[in-house]
Order: structure tokens, then sequence, then C-alpha cells
């Protein structure tokens, strides 16, 4: 466990003294200043306007931020050959995995958590109505959707090249729904095999959508139970375990 | 396990092969040798010789096509091997956002070192390989040399009992070659085994006990290194000659083999 927490600080500190996050969160800090200015031109609704920029912001940010890092830690390691020192040391293949994969979703985290102090600094002084028992159940979806974004672009890393690796998973997180959407509208129009090619695809690529409760959000709507929460949260461990799981049988042979 | 009874490493019939079918090329051909508890031994060859590929797989970075690679009769990679390892890569970054006491504090931390040894052992590694007063400085501040010396900590870091350099002073200024060859005669005075690739032939000379030489993946040549320059100082009935020649003088009479 010390060698898992030891491996995922790095990436922490990493996260912490890169500039990037900040400039992200500089970014979309500026947007909800700007938003928020729509309150001279007197808009309707405004407090619904301002949340669904905010909140689309933020996931799109977050999202973003864990695809780089998660992508990026493999092949930076082979790069930089800092992985010959790391992995020279008594720290087995899959505790560096661990390690790094808990570090990159621990930085998501940091950064899914600073965004949403914002949201929730900026709701306050605009004094915006927020059902916070809706806003909770947000944020953990976008924990789990941080932890699914993680595990997906670290073994994207090990498969394909850095850039297409950001890239892919990029697309899967911004169109993964649609596509899913996509594969069952042509289901009924292909061959067992290509059913069985459809029925995969649709059970391995996430719908970012159903980590999604912004709307709930922004609407008021009522909370949604604890059962759909166990449910996606259990659909979100299914994603986890076979992406992590692949990525070790890829890497636990690798030639460093 | 009794290290007195058994070799720290033992290579037996090893062969490495990089790439598949008509793109496949072999980096070690069938080398075989062992390196005994206390013994310093020089591995040393000509670019492509092989010597970086033996050593990956004494670590288990990489894995042999053919051959058993046993390190205190473990399996080589194997974390019981590692925990008594300590390496020292060819080239090295460490990561440019940390500081160099936490570069070491993971380092040592992944060897199992608590926080008070840590404490009380970075500074005086910092100091030994010549870091004093750096331990709080950003790494990607750190001159090339500088970072190699961090290497050389983190190597040493646990005190381990066999030590392997991939180009033992690669990236060092004549400073650093001196500080560092003062590092190696006290863990060689300690008993310590170390084993080290390098291309600069003094060095094996004024610290081995023992040099293997290597070319196109083969083994040219296991010898102690006290009587291979008394013969080579003697010359027996040829002129004396120096390490450098008897090196060249084999790589070249191996190469022409080849061609033949």
């Amino acid at each position: 466990m010390r060698r898992l927490t030891l491996v995922a600080r790095t990436i922490f500190i990493e996260a912490l003294r890169r500039r990037e996050i900040y400039v992200i969160i500089l970014i979309t800090v500026a947007v909800l200043v700007l938003v928020s200015f729509a309150r001279v031109f007197h808009l309707e609704y405004l407090h619904k306007f301002y949340q669904e920029i905010a909140l689309k912001t933020m996931s799109v940010a977050t999202a973003i931020t864990v695809i780089v890092l998660g992508a990026r830690q493999l092949p930076r390691e082979f790069d930089n050959r800092t992985i010959y020192p790391l992995m020279a040391k008594p720290l087995a293949r899959h505790e560096f995995l661990l390690g790094k994969y808990c570090g990159v979703v621990v930085a998501g985290l940091f950064c899914l958590m600073l965004f949403m102090a914002v949201f929730s600094a900026g709701a306050l002084l605009m004094r915006m109505p927020i059902a916070w028992s809706v806003f909770a159940e947000f944020v953990y979806l976008q924990i789990l959707l941080v932890a699914v974004l993680a595990a997906l672009s670290f073994l994207l890393s090990l498969v394909v090249h850095l850039d297409a690796a950001i890239t892919v998973a990029t697309l899967i997180y911004l169109l993964g729904s649609a596509l899913t959407n996509a594969l069952s509208m042509i289901y009924g129009y292909v061959g067992a095999a290509g059913r069985a090619v459809l029925l995969v695809l649709n059970y391995t690529i996430p719908q970012p959508k159903l980590f999604d409760l912004s709307a709930k959000v922004i609407h008021n709507w009522p909370p949604v139970s604890a059962a759909i929460l166990g449910l996606v949260t259990l659909y979100a461990l299914m994603l986890i375990v076979p992406y992590l799981g692949l990525s070790y049988f890829l890497f636990r042979r690798r030639a460093l | 396990m009794s290290d007195s009874a058994e070799h720290v490493i033992e290579i037996e019939g090893l062969c490495v092969r990089y790439g598949r079918g008509a793109k496949a090329h072999s980096a070690v051909r069938e080398l075989s040798f062992t390196v005994e508890r206390g013994e310093t031994v020089g591995f040393i060859g000509p670019n492509g010789a092989g010597k970086s590929s033996t050593i990956k797989t004494l670590m288990g970075f990489i894995f042999p096509q053919a051959g058993r690679v046993r390190v205190f009769g473990e399996p080589a990679g194997s974390i019981l091997a590692r925990r008594r390892s300590g390496y020292l890569p060819e080239v090295s970054l460490y990561y440019p956002f940390m500081k160099g006491r936490e570069v070491l504090e993971l380092y040592g931390g992944l060897h199992g070192l608590d926080r008070a040894t840590l404490k009380r052992r970075i500074p005086e590694l910092l100091e030994k390989v010549g870091l004093a007063g750096q331990g709080e400085v950003l790494l990607k501040h750190y001159s090339k040399g500088m970072q190699q010396r961090v290497g050389i900590a983190q190597a040493i870091i646990s005190d381990p009992d066999l030590l392997i350099f991939d180009e033992l002073s690669s990236g060092l200024d004549p400073i650093g070659r001196h500080d560092l060859r003062a590092v190696l005669l006290d863990l060689k005075r300690r008993g310590k085994t170390i084993f080290f690739s390098s291309h600069e032939l003094y060095e094996v000379e004024a610290l081995c006990d023992r040099v293997i030489m290597i070319h196109q993946g083969r083994k040219l040549a296991d010898e102690i290194v006290p009587d291979l320059l008394g013969r080579l100082a003697r010359g027996n009935g040829h002129p004396p000659m120096s390490f450098e020649q008897h090196f060249m003088n084999l790589v070249r009479s191996t190469g022409e083999e080849v061609a033949a």
C-alpha cells in the first residue's frame, strides 16, 4: 500500500507543480465571470444559463485534464527513462500501474474539487437557488467518470501513441453516448457476427451521459434514487476493472 | 539462502533478440558467466556489444528468448532480487518537477525505508555524492552531471548488497568521476558486489577484480584484472601491451573471424 501511495504521490506533486491545471481553472473562472456579466442584459433565468455553462465547462475541463494526465503517464516514463530507476526498486508491475492510476484519479479529483468550489462560490455570490443534494449526486457521478476516463486513457496509452490515445479518449468522452446510440440503431440491420461486435463495443465504450446529472442541478429536479446511483457505480466498475486488467495484461511482459 | 554458497549473479546461455522474423536482431548470444559475492566486475565491449541488453535482463526490464538469469539465486527481476540490488541506468532523467530530497524519499520508500531512516540517510547521501545543500532544488534545475549524481544516490540509498551500473560514469565530469570512484571504493571495501558496464577502460583497471569482455553478444574473455595486467606488462614473448590495446586486438580479431 505504501508503494502505491509513493507512486501516486509523484503524479499529484506533478499536477500541483505544473501550471496546466491552474491555467484551465483560470480559463474556467474567466468564462464564469463573463457569463455572470450576462446579468446586465437582464436575461431571464440567468442562473440557469450560468449553471449550464459552468457545469459543462467544468466537466469538460476535468475530463480533458484527466485524459491528458492519464494518457501521458506511461509514455512519459518511457521517453524520460524514469521508469528504469523506478522499476529497479522492489515494485511489482501491477503496483506501478495501480499507483499511477490512483495518482491520476487523485489529481483529477483535486481538479474537480477546485472547480466545484469555484462553482459553489459563484452560485452563493449570485444567490442562485441550488439543490445541494442533487449537486452532491452530480459531483459523485463526476468522480466516477474521472475514474473511468483515467482507466480508459491508461489503456489507450498502452495500445496507441500518446497523441492518438488523447484524441481517441477525448472523442469517446465527447461522443461516447452518441456512438452507442448509433450502435443500437444499426444493431437490427447486421448479421450475428456483426451483432456480437456491436454488443462488445456497446459494453466497452463508456457512455459519459450516464454520469451527467447537470440537467437535474440546473432545473432543480428531484435527486435520483440510491439504487440508480448504485447501478451507475456498478457500471463504472464494470468499465474500470477490465480497462485496468487489460492494461496490466499488456504491461506485465512489456520490454522496458 | 546462503550467499557464500551461491553466485550473486548467474547467467547461463542467455540469448536476447529484438524484433521478429526477417528483422530479428540478436543482441546477446549464448552468454554465460557468474559474479561472486564481494567481487567488482567490469563488463566491457564496444557499442552494440550487448552490455545494456544483458544488464536490462538482469534487472527484469526485458525478457530473454533463452537462458537462465538469476540474482541472489532468485529469478532476475523478481521482487526478492530487486530488494537486494541497486541500479544506475545509463541515461535517466529524474522527475523534473520533484526536488532532490523528494525523489530520494520516493526511491528509498519503495525500498521499504521508513521516514526516520530516510530523514537521516538522505542528507548523508546528498553529501556523499556531492549534492550537499541541493536537496530542496527542483530536479529540472539540475545539470546532467547533478542528475547522474542523484542516480548514484538512488542506487545506493538502500545500502544494497549488489550494485549494477549501466555505463558507470556516463555524463559525469572529472570531479564527478573522482567522487564516484570514491563511493565505489567505499562500497567495495564494505564487501558489496559491484557489476558495471563501461567504455572507460581505466575505470576497469582501477576498480575491478575481474573483467568480462563481450562483442556482438558473445563473451570474448573473462579474466582476473591483476593477472591480465601482469601478463600484458610482461608480454610473455610479445611486446608489452596496454589493456586498451589488448581490448582492441580482441575486438578486431573477433570482427575478422566473423567476416571470414
